[in-house]
């Protein structure tokens, strides 16, 4: 009797059971002013469950979160086609209304953006803009997000504090809570620990796991650790196209393709 | 493909060449143990017992540069799965060691050579159980899932010899009471052996599990 040893697949894509998915991307291609910078991605994001996306830089996987809320149609000549369906909705469509969409899907970047304003600003500002509430109301909400983002007890004596006084890593937790104050249902975080000490990162590990059961969460980074420890499943692209998505404890333990395995093991990229 | 950090390399393939040593080590030292009690050899057995010191220590370092190398790499997949498998099989081939030199001591205790129709049939048994040991660290050096996979196959030949075995020694205790000591002693040499062969069994599902990522689990009905 022989052994079966599977042999390496080009790509291997993970199929999710459709009533688990949040969002649906479908033979999405993108480019930035005719360079084509994603290939035919099709892949699918589970909701209430967090997703990383790994790869080596310049792989697409930044860009591949900047088409989800449409970060890139800020820029002139860069363009998306496929779909990209949230609730079975295309966001890609011409008819979505962006600044909406945008309070539906949050984003938090590889840098802290705090604006240059108190700390209670900072996570106030996109609720006043979206939602008009009491004071009372308002002044909870911005605990409920500050706590959620485990912020609120290093600065709940200093909310008129400028955002710009805190730590990065604090500054980082202050972006999370911001981006989660307008309740959004997606988070996007791209590379949101690789400024923080190991401390912090482990926070904002904890607040990403403790996000997961009221948002889906979508997180590209580095850190082959981090995407382990967090996801439930992993995305890894390689030249604008994505070679392996599966559940992370698969894709770390035994990936499918040889380009994936090559990439966690630290062989290439 | 190589790592792009050198010193991964260099960490795998000094772990897996020790383990492979062990393995050499350890199935020498079974021949060695059945050698003895074919023999009734005393001073010879003394040497088994005392040399198992070495594989305690061969096996003590392994588990030492595994951790180190996950703790300084933080390995994933089959780069993880290795230092872990090299702790495990180093584990099991200690336990080999050991079993070993409880023949050795077990000839020690024998009041006078085994009967020439048991003695063959224990030393057969062994031999089967050393083989076994032999292909499998074999199949880790070689990193050959099959080689792995077909002596986990096996491992039913060596329960059913020792059965047979022990049926033998039975026998004979019932036919001469005057023999019952000796005969305890036989019983726990072919017992060890038979213990050899599970080793080797657990060796291979550890190898398949290192090269391949997944586990041998039921064995299909051939």
């Amino acid at each position: 009797m022989n052994v079966q040893v599977e042999t390496p697949q080009e790509t291997a894509v993970l199929e999710l059971p459709p009533e688990t998915v949040k969002l649906q991307i479908k033979d999405l291609n993108f480019f930035y002013s005719g360079k084509q910078a994603l290939f035919d991605v099709s892949v699918s994001f589970a909701a209430n469950a967090v997703t990383a996306l790994i790869g080596p830089s310049g792989c697409g996987k930044s860009t591949l979160l900047r088409t989800l809320n449409r970060m890139y149609s800020l820029y002139p000549g860069q363009k998306a086609t496929g779909q990209v369906l949230l609730d079975g909705v295309d966001v890609l469509g011409p008819r979505v209304d962006v600044a909406a969409l945008r309070a539906r899907i949050g984003m938090v970047f590889q840098k802290p953006t705090p604006f240059p304003m108190s700390i209670f600003d900072n996570v106030a500002y996109g609720v006043r803009l979206y939602e008009p509430m009491s004071k009372p109301d308002l002044a909870i909400r911005v605990e409920e997000s500050l706590r959620r983002a485990a912020l609120w007890e290093e600065v709940k004596d200093k909310l008129k504090e400028s955002g710009l006084s805190l730590s990065g890593g604090q500054q980082q937790r202050l972006c999370v809570a911001r981006g989660i104050a307008v309740r959004p249902e997606i988070l996007l975080l791209d590379e949101p620990a690789s400024a923080l000490d190991p401390i912090s990162t482990a926070r904002l590990e904890e607040t990403i796991a403790e996000l997961k059961r009221d948002y889906t969460i979508v997180i590209v980074t580095h850190n082959m650790g981090q995407a382990a420890r967090l996801s439930d499943h992993t995305g890894f692209m390689y030249l604008g196209k994505l070679v392996e998505f599966g559940e992370t404890e698969q894709l770390f333990t035994s990936p499918v393709t040889t380009r994936a395995r090559d990439y966690i093991t630290g062989r290439f990229g | 493909m190589d790592h792009t950090l050198k010193s991964v390399d260099t960490g795998l393939g000094a772990l897996s060449h020790s383990v492979a040593a062990m393995g050499d080590l350890a199935v020498a030292q079974v021949r060695a143990a059945i050698d003895v009690f074919v023999r009734h050899d005393l001073a010879d057995a003394a040497k088994v017992v005392r040399a198992d010191d070495a594989l305690d220590l061969q096996d003590a370092e392994i588990e030492k540069n595994a951790i180190r190398f996950i703790a300084l790499h933080q390995p994933m997949a089959d780069d993880l799965r290795r230092p872990i498998a090299a702790m495990k099989i180093a584990m099991q081939l200690e336990r080999c060691g050991d079993l070993a030199k409880n023949i050795g001591k077990r000839v020690g205790r024998l009041g006078a050579a085994a009967p020439e129709d048991k003695a063959a049939l224990i030393a057969e048994l062994g031999h089967l159980a050393a083989e076994r040991l032999a292909a499998v660290v074999n199949a880790y050096r070689a990193e050959d899932a099959q080689g792995a996979y077909n002596v986990w196959l096996k491992d039913t030949e060596i329960d059913e010899r020792h059965d047979g075995v022990l049926r033998e020694i039975v026998a004979g205790m019932v036919a001469d009471p005057a023999a019952v000591e000796d005969s305890t002693h036989l019983l726990f040499i072919a017992k060890n052996l038979e213990r050899i062969g599970d080793h080797a069994t657990n060796v291979a599902e550890l190898v398949y599990y290192q090269i391949t990522g997944s586990d041998l689990t039921e064995r299909p009905k051939l």
